[in-house]
């Protein structure tokens, strides 16, 4: 899957979910509509999401998403039209939601942040892992070779629901540790 | 093969290899509260015919913001409710409820040896029992609540051995806060910690909890702690576990439950807890923390001292604080309790206070020992169990470039309330700060009371070493 994405840089480390999206924020029942809430809770967040209206991509510093566990900062990032985060590093939750939720976390080298904060846009294609900057300059990244179908189609809960016979079968047969 | 007591856990657990490093993992527990479980039971319920797969598994409390604050809160408690009545799941509501992380053990549905997931980051507090327990996302709770598993992705294993005795002053708290600044914010990341060494074997389940319940705070998947006697004398004839001869031989499982003397490791961490001090942070995230008689660090990061309007070199126990927070799932346990009402007993605090217990079983603990007299006959509030302030929904939410000192475990820009400013401690660092209006040490109050002495000495500096091993 191939797209093309205006970059919003976030020239921060550590953006934990509460600067995603803040907790009091989290009153709902659904996971729809929280793109308008996206970044509320970052210093100057909404300000730079008003300068770049239509960015698709965020490049961040390290340890982007540490923190609470919410789904919600997954939500409002695509609620908002994002499909895809780069940085350096992730928090494990955060990395897992943003997968199955069509939200394609990319980490790349800490010394090629300079370079995509710098840059308008960005191509994708998750596909093949790689990303090409507007100097025509390829990076290559890897995906989680499971999660990357999640990414890309969806389906987690289909995933397990398919695994329940397996999981019965399993069990009956457990012994304990 | 020598394994450590993760590796015991994890492969007693695994269902299938998955592509990558992922296995299925089956799940033993489910903890499921109000804000992040309405999306998933509904889900199930349009998509998969609200089956679940096994309910008895599955525990529930409305627990964030409980009593609801406004009419959006109410229907998040209100589908909870709604959910667990129709499958017949254990529901601890108003009245009967606490912070998942205090009422999931305390009513006996965390044991050694279990898989624990829970749509909440804190789940790794449960670590302390010896369960594999971490938190997870709505998806993948609401993936366990469905098929009783999830997919994850094998976690490396860091040992931290913490040997000596916690130097006085010094809390399980303060040696959470030194762990997360020596391994950094984002340390553990990718990383189980199982905790050993004679320190942790000497703590309490309360304080074996507080330490586990930071892991997350510097990126680990979770932290784990081997079952002992002190953790079977907690489960002891407590609700919800077996009783008589059927416990006791769960407890013979559990004793295996502990890593080989010759298990590997694929980083370590050693700690030197008899020169441990009381620890507070200065920054936006918990690993910015220093001793409490120390100053703000000369390289400190810019963004983190404009977001809490200081600059380096400034004196810790000089910054005058608006509000003190005693409570969350790191420090609202009756043992936290007690501790503090032993800093405020005779004494008045000087800024408004907020003191929440973790559960209504711990809060009615604390009042049958008379604590909450002594809370509020210093000036404190006293509250009914809640998250309350910690994650800024309700019940104290910290003003803008105001500054609370808080028992929590999140000092993240808004993370209490946008533009607040929290510097972390343990509660009796946050009762003392209370009654000086700046952030103090116990210490402090001894000398100016003389009559009270709260058992402080004065140590050095804390270190620790730490090596890399390629396994």
């Amino acid at each position: 899957m191939k797209f093309e994405g205006n970059v919003l840089p976030l020239d921060r480390a550590n953006v934990d979910t509460d600067q995603i999206i803040p907790a009091y924020l989290l009153t709902g029942i659904s996971s729809a509509g929280l793109g308008g809430h996206l970044f509320k809770g970052l210093p100057g967040g909404p300000e730079l999401l008003a300068a770049h209206p239509d960015a698709a991509i965020v490049v961040a510093r390290e340890n982007f998403g540490c923190g609470s566990s919410r789904e919600h900062a997954a939500w409002a990032l695509g609620g908002r039209g994002f499909r895809a985060v780069i940085a350096p590093s992730f928090a494990r939750i955060f990395q897992e939601n943003a997968y199955n939720n069509g939200v394609a976390p990319i980490v790349v080298d800490a010394g090629e942040i300079d370079a995509l904060l710098a840059a308008p846009s960005l191509r994708i294609d998750l596909g093949a892992e790689t990303l090409t900057l507007p100097d025509g300059r390829t990076i290559a990244f890897s995906l989680d070779p499971l999660r990357k179908r999640f990414l890309l189609e969806g389906g987690y809960l289909d995933f397990l629901a398919n695994k329940r016979d397996a999981v019965r079968t399993w069990l009956a047969s457990r012994t304990t540790t | 093969m020598s394994r450590s007591l993760f590796e015991k856990v994890w492969d007693a657990h695994v269902v299938e290899q998955l592509p990558g490093s992922n296995a299925l993992l089956f799940v033993d527990r489910v903890v499921a509260h109000e804000i992040t479980t309405p999306q998933g039971a509904l889900e199930i319920e349009t998509k998969y015919g609200d089956e679940l797969f096994d309910k008895s598994r599955i525990v529930a409390m409305n627990d964030h913001v409980s009593p609801a604050k406004d009419t959006e809160t109410a229907i998040q408690a209100k589908v909870l409710r709604k959910w667990a009545k129709r499958h017949e799941i254990t529901l601890y509501d108003i009245g009967d409820n606490g912070i998942c992380h205090v009422i999931a053990p305390e009513r006996g549905h965390v044991e050694p040896g279990m898989t624990v997931v829970c749509g909440d980051s804190h789940t790794c507090t449960l670590g302390a029992f010896g369960a594999f327990a971490l938190g997870i996302g709505t998806t993948v709770q609401t993936g366990a609540m469905l098929a009783g598993c999830v997919v994850l992705e094998r976690p490396k294993v860091m040992r931290v051995r913490v040997r000596g005795r916690l130097g006085h002053g010094a809390t399980a708290k303060d040696l959470a806060l030194f762990v997360i600044s020596t391994l950094t914010f984002k340390g553990a990341t990718g990383f189980v910690i199982e905790y050993q060494g004679d320190t942790i074997d000497a703590l309490s389940m309360d304080e074996r909890m507080t330490l586990c319940n930071m892991a997350v705070e510097a990126g680990g998947t979770t932290a784990m702690i081997a079952p002992d006697e002190t953790t079977f004398s907690y489960l002891r004839g407590r609700e919800n576990q077996l009783k008589g001869d059927a416990f006791e031989a769960n407890v013979a499982i559990w004793r295996g439950l502990r890593a080989d003397p010759d298990a590997t490791y694929d980083r370590e961490l050693e700690i030197d807890a008899s020169a441990l001090r009381p620890m507070v942070s200065w920054g936006t995230n918990p690993g910015e923390s220093v001793p409490l008689d120390k100053n703000v660090p000369a390289n400190a990061d810019a963004k983190s001292l404009t977001y809490m309007g200081l600059e380096p070199g400034v004196p810790m126990m000089s910054l005058e604080v608006d509000q003190a927070f005693i409570g969350s799932c790191t420090n609202s346990r009756l043992s936290d309790l007690r501790a503090a009402a032993d800093v405020l007993r005779g004494r008045k605090v000087s800024i408004p206070t907020i003191i929440t217990p973790g559960s209504q079983a711990v809060k009615r603990a604390a009042e049958r020992e008379g604590l909450h007299d002594v809370f509020q006959d210093a000036g404190a509030l006293w509250t009914h169990s809640s998250c309350g302030p910690c994650l800024g929904m309700s019940m104290g939410v910290v003003a803008p470039e105001s500054r609370c000192i808080s028992s929590s475990n999140r000092n993240f820009p808004g993370r209490m309330g946008a533009g607040g400013r929290v510097h972390l401690a343990s509660p009796v660092v946050v009762a003392a700060s209370a009654v000086l209006g700046r952030i103090a040490s116990p210490e402090e109050l001894v000398t100016l009371s003389p009559s009270t002495s709260l058992g402080i000495n004065s140590v050095e500096g804390a270190t620790a070493s730490s090596k890399s091993v390629v396994k």
